[in-house]
């Protein structure tokens, strides 16, 4: 090789170039290696890695009154949260401090949270916090500690339409009320898209829509706010007049079956989240049930009047005040002596209603109760709604039949009870329920001749009547009736000294618009009669509502004899301009 | 110059060396074998010569052309590799372009500077280069001096900038191995002592280099050096023993800690561990895959985002793969190929005019400069394990293109002699 350097020079020049070259090959060999044959492979590890599917976050829908006005709204605040991982474990007290201090949280939680779960990447410190809070506490800019955006429900009647409204949990999920009945349709559903990010979580690109967003929907609910707020008032004073232990009241539509107030005590504010024990959650004019007693005396007179045996002015004895039936005795207040079908019901007579009773066959009885929608779902959908019970009649004797045809021995709820009254005023047609705005009247089966119906408001307008049991229930410048009921609670088996205070009627008895119950349980100041403690209720709500829904006054002015005894039709417009020219068919006879 | 040229001659055993007293022939009366095109400047008919004429008869426009091309293109690549990381550190995307663009001016007053300066200067100041070179990586490793990023000692810091002395040294010791080797060819090749003495500069800065640690550069070095030694002609046979002696040393290393060979050989499946020791060369697989043939798109990039640790700097051929595709990893190789390949032939042109210095010089540049480039793309490949490798004149870093800026000067300054040279004999 020394001999010969200069051929051993060229051998090493052109060895040192085909190493290059080879060199230069095999790179561009790996090369096309990687981006042609492993292209498919490496891009699919890249998109792995890159494309995350995001969430398009979607408002909750509100929840309106019948006019519009907000019940449930949404509104922005932030959540702050901490990656434990980001803190640094020496501690940045200062800032810490700060934020423990803004968000009034006990000094060294931050330390503690970064201590104990170091392995996490996500702790939420505080959530829903005002958004100028949140604005202060990221101008501190302490690391680790990050915001992040939330919708938070604002309900601006609170404690007045609690019940009925609801509410969410923190994540905006349904949890009572109309906010759980209707979820679905409130959350609507968020989208979700494939997003480029880069390796801090930023979204870089949208590459493509995987399903898009569905917003919530707002809903118009039935209720009137100004009726919910007038019924809330009442109620919470009688409630606390009356030393109760709760009470609740309904205001209906009878034709639409609109439900435009559903207010109980007590109640409880669903902007605080502390605020929930179970006995003020409750909705206890849907949820709870109780013997309805005397409101159930028009049931059981319509009943007699269809088996065409008696006539509201067929008299009946009701001396000396009390009846021996099967190893019970029933009593009235006092010896009313001869009434005629109209005076039981003015009188509240026990005695006449359980004559009236036994002169029906079981069945008859049963199926004036039974589709009068009493023990039966009224059609709402509201979560948790009760059922109640109404014992068949096969399985009556003579004692229980005695005992409902004065309103023992069966329960319903409040929600039922006016539903019931609502066939009164309705010409005998039973209105499904409803919690949304409702155009025009739906098609409602007829349970009862619109006669029956028409004679029985003309009793029920006899008891607020001088003479009658509910003459507090009277409310000026219109006619309404009603009927009362006093009720011994049973409890552990037998009838104990608690009572319940009910009354419920229509308004106004010249075209009835208004069924409103109110039931007041365990009136305990020693008054607790229904005519006395419910009544009042009902005539304060009823008076307002018509106020409210511009109802002319239907008492003849005895300064002026022409009377403006407001048409139904004209009534219907004032309280909804639209139901001229629904478009649901008339079938009031389709069910006979 | 022609006492220069002496002296290379008179240091060089030209005597005993029939090829020796050739060069030294060749510089007094010109060489017919070289080609009449590459060395006879064009006369024109008037007498009238252009100025980039004049320029061109002393200087490579291929050379030229490719580092032009090289730089222009890592310029554009940086610009767009540092987007998201400028953003996120200076506030402005294009700060890294800015400071970078900075780099390749004072890069491009070196390589004229360096361009200047008579070969016999730089050889005869570079036991100076290796002195301060030394020092420099000496201080690197003092404390407090030494500034380290991501485990390494590797900067010097003066406010706001630093310099890596690597990079500084890898070309400041070749430069003295180049003149050593031109004076002592005969020594080298004929013992092995001599060949020792040679070895003697490199274990000396190699324990250095070592200590940051910087693997990256003392493989570079010690390839080149072998590269160097190759071309000075050492005989085969003691050539392949210092190569097994090579191998010993580094599978000593290898014995000292074999966790590091386990986490230097996680490259062969990097997706073994993907989010460990595979993590980034993982991620510079998938930059290159996401390319195909001609790229996503030039600042399409989603690699760079974050995901490519070392975009900008040792992981931009993998960016650049991702964003221009195949078609520019090939330019890029064949760039890297013909530079390689020129500065052989410099070189060889070099010695046969004489020029020993400077034949060991250019060769050792193109050495240096090829070989880093190889390593870099193969490691960007996972062909090879990861290391601290920029792409030399491509990518992000001053003292990486300053160091390169200033050997591609002396590339120059080989040729502009020779063909200084060839234009005296020839008229």
């Amino acid at each position: 090789m020394s001999g010969h350097p200069s051929s051993g020079f060229g051998a090493r020049r052109w060895f040192l170039i085909l190493m290059t070259l080879a060199c230069a090959g095999g790179l561009i060999g790996r090369a096309v290696d990687l981006q042609v044959n492993r292209h498919e492979f490496l891009k699919g590890e890249g998109n792995a890695r890159h494309l995350r599917v995001a969430t398009i976050p979607v408002r909750r829908g509100m929840l309106l009154d019948r006019n519009g006005e907000p019940l449930a709204a949404t509104a922005p605040v932030q959540s702050v949260w901490i990656n434990p991982q980001e803190l640094d474990e020496r501690g940045e007290t200062p800032g810490w401090t700060a934020i423990e201090k803004m968000l009034s949280l006990s000094k060294g939680t931050i330390h503690d949270i970064a201590l104990e779960r170091g392995d996490r990447q996500f702790v939420y410190l505080r959530r829903h916090v005002e958004p100028s809070l949140a604005q202060e506490i990221d101008a501190l800019g302490v690391l680790g500690v990050h915001l992040q955006r939330e919708d938070r429900r604002y309900y601006p009647m609170g404690e007045a339409a609690a019940h009925v409204v609801g509410f969410t949990d923190i994540d905006n999920r349904g949890q009572e009320g109309i906010e759980l009945a209707f979820d679905k349709v409130l959350s609507g559903e968020s989208g979700k898209k494939r997003v480029i990010r880069d390796r801090l979580g930023r979204n870089v690109e949208d590459v493509e829509s995987i399903h898009p967003a569905w917003p919530g929907r707002d809903l118009t609910l039935s209720i009137d706010r100004r009726i919910q707020a007038v019924a809330h008032r009442s109620l919470l004073e009688a409630v606390r007049r009356h030393d109760a232990k709760a009470g609740s009241a309904v205001v209906l539509n009878v034709h639409s079956g609109e439900v435009l107030a559903v207010v109980n005590q007590p109640s409880y504010n669903p902007n605080k989240r502390g605020d929930r024990s179970n006995h003020k959650l409750r909705n206890r004019a849907i949820t709870d049930l109780f013997e309805p007693g005397s409101t159930v005396k028009p049931f059981t007179v319509a009943a007699a009047l269809a088996s065409g045996s008696v006539q509201p002015d067929t008299e009946v004895n009701t001396s000396p005040g009390f009846m021996r039936v099967g190893g019970y005795v029933i009593r009235d207040i006092r010896d009313f002596g001869v009434l005629d079908v109209t005076g039981i019901i003015r009188k509240s007579s026990n005695v006449g209603a359980a004559k009236l009773g036994l002169s029906l066959a079981p069945r008859d009885l049963w199926r004036g109760l039974d589709r009068m929608g009493l023990a039966t779902s009224t059609g709402s959908g509201f979560p948790g709604e009760a059922y109640g019970t109404l014992p068949d009649f096969s399985t009556w004797g003579e004692a229980r039949q005695v005992t409902l045809s004065y309103g023992y021995g069966l329960s319903v709820t409040l929600l039922q009870l006016a539903r019931a009254y609502a066939i009164f005023g309705n010409g005998g047609l039973l209105p499904d329920l409803r919690f949304l705005k409702t155009q025009g009247v739906p098609p409602a089966p007829r349970v009862m001749d619109a006669a029956i119906a028409d004679a029985i408001c003309r009793m029920l307008e006899e008891v607020v009547q001088p003479g009658g049991t509910a003459v507090l229930a009277q409310v000026e410048g219109y006619r309404i009736g009603g009927k009362t009921g006093t009720i011994r609670k049973l409890e552990d088996g037998g009838y104990v000294d608690s009572h319940v205070a009910l009354f419920a009627g229509l308004a106004p008895m010249s075209a009835p618009l208004l069924s409103v119950a109110v039931v007041i349980d365990e009136p305990s100041d020693g008054i607790y009669y229904g005519g006395r403690v419910a009544a009042p209720v009902f005539s304060e709500i009823v008076a307002e509502s018509l106020r409210f829904l511009k109802i002319p006054p239907d008492v003849p002015d005895p300064a002026s004899p022409k009377s403006p005894s407001g048409t139904m039709a004209g009534i219907e417009a004032a309280f909804d301009p639209l139901v001229v020219g629904s478009g649901y068919p008339n079938n009031e006879n389709a069910s006979r | 110059m022609i006492e220069t040229i002496s002296t290379a001659v008179g240091c060089s055993p030209s005597k005993r060396n029939p090829q020796g007293v050739a060069f030294a022939r060749s510089a007094a009366a010109p060489d017919p074998a070289i080609p009449a095109s590459a060395s006879i400047p064009l006369e024109i008919g008037n007498g009238f010569k252009p100025r980039s004429e004049a320029f061109w008869r002393h200087h490579d426009p291929l050379l030229w052309g490719v580092v032009a091309t090289l730089t222009a293109l890592g310029l554009v690549m940086v610009a767009s590799a540092s987007t998201a990381i400028a953003q996120d550190h200076y506030g402005d995307p294009l700060a890294l372009f800015w400071r970078q663009s900075i780099h390749v001016l004072v890069g491009l007053a070196v390589m004229i500077l360096v361009a200047c300066l008579p070969l016999a200067k730089i050889s005869r100041v570079s036991p100076l280069l290796l002195v301060v070179s030394m020092i420099l990586l000496a201080l690197v490793l003092i404390p407090g001096i030494g500034h380290e990023v991501k485990g390494s000692a590797r900067w010097i810091r003066f406010g706001t900038f630093g310099i890596q002395p690597s990079e500084f040294a890898k070309v400041g010791v070749l430069l003295y191995f180049a003149s050593y080797l031109s004076r002592r060819t005969l020594e080298v090749r004929s013992s092995y002592f001599g060949l020792f003495k040679a070895f003697i500069v490199i274990l000396l800065v190699c324990p250095l280099l070592l200590a940051e640690p910087d693997y990256g550069a003392t493989a570079v070095l010690v390839a080149t050096a072998f590269g160097m030694l190759f071309l000075a002609g050492v005989p085969m046979m003691r050539f392949v023993i210092a190569t097994g002696f090579l191998i010993a040393a580094m599978g000593m290393l290898a014995l000292l800690a074999p966790y590091r060979v386990q986490r230097i050989m996680s490259f062969t499946d990097p997706f073994a561990d993907p989010f460990g020791s595979g993590f980034q060369l993982v991620q510079a697989l998938i930059a290159i895959g996401r390319g195909g043939f001609f790229g996503v798109g030039l600042g399409e990039s989603v690699q760079k985002l974050f995901y490519l640790p070392e975009a900008h700097s040792d992981f931009l051929f993998s960016m650049m793969a991702e964003e221009l595709g195949l078609v520019s990893m090939v330019v890029v190789v064949v760039l890297y190929t013909l530079f390689m390949l020129r500065s052989l032939a410099i070189g060889y042109r070099a010695q046969r005019s004489g020029l020993v210095f400077g034949a060991y010089a250019a060769w050792g540049i193109g050495l240096l400069i090829g070989i880093q480039a190889g390593i870099n793309i193969g490691v960007n490949m996972g062909l090879l394990p990861t290391k601290g490798l920029t792409l030399p004149l491509m990518s992000y870093g001053g003292s990486s293109f300053l160091a390169c800026a200033a050997g591609v000067g002396i590339l120059a300054r080989v040729e502009r002699e020779r063909r200084m040279l060839c234009m005296r004999g020839a008229s």
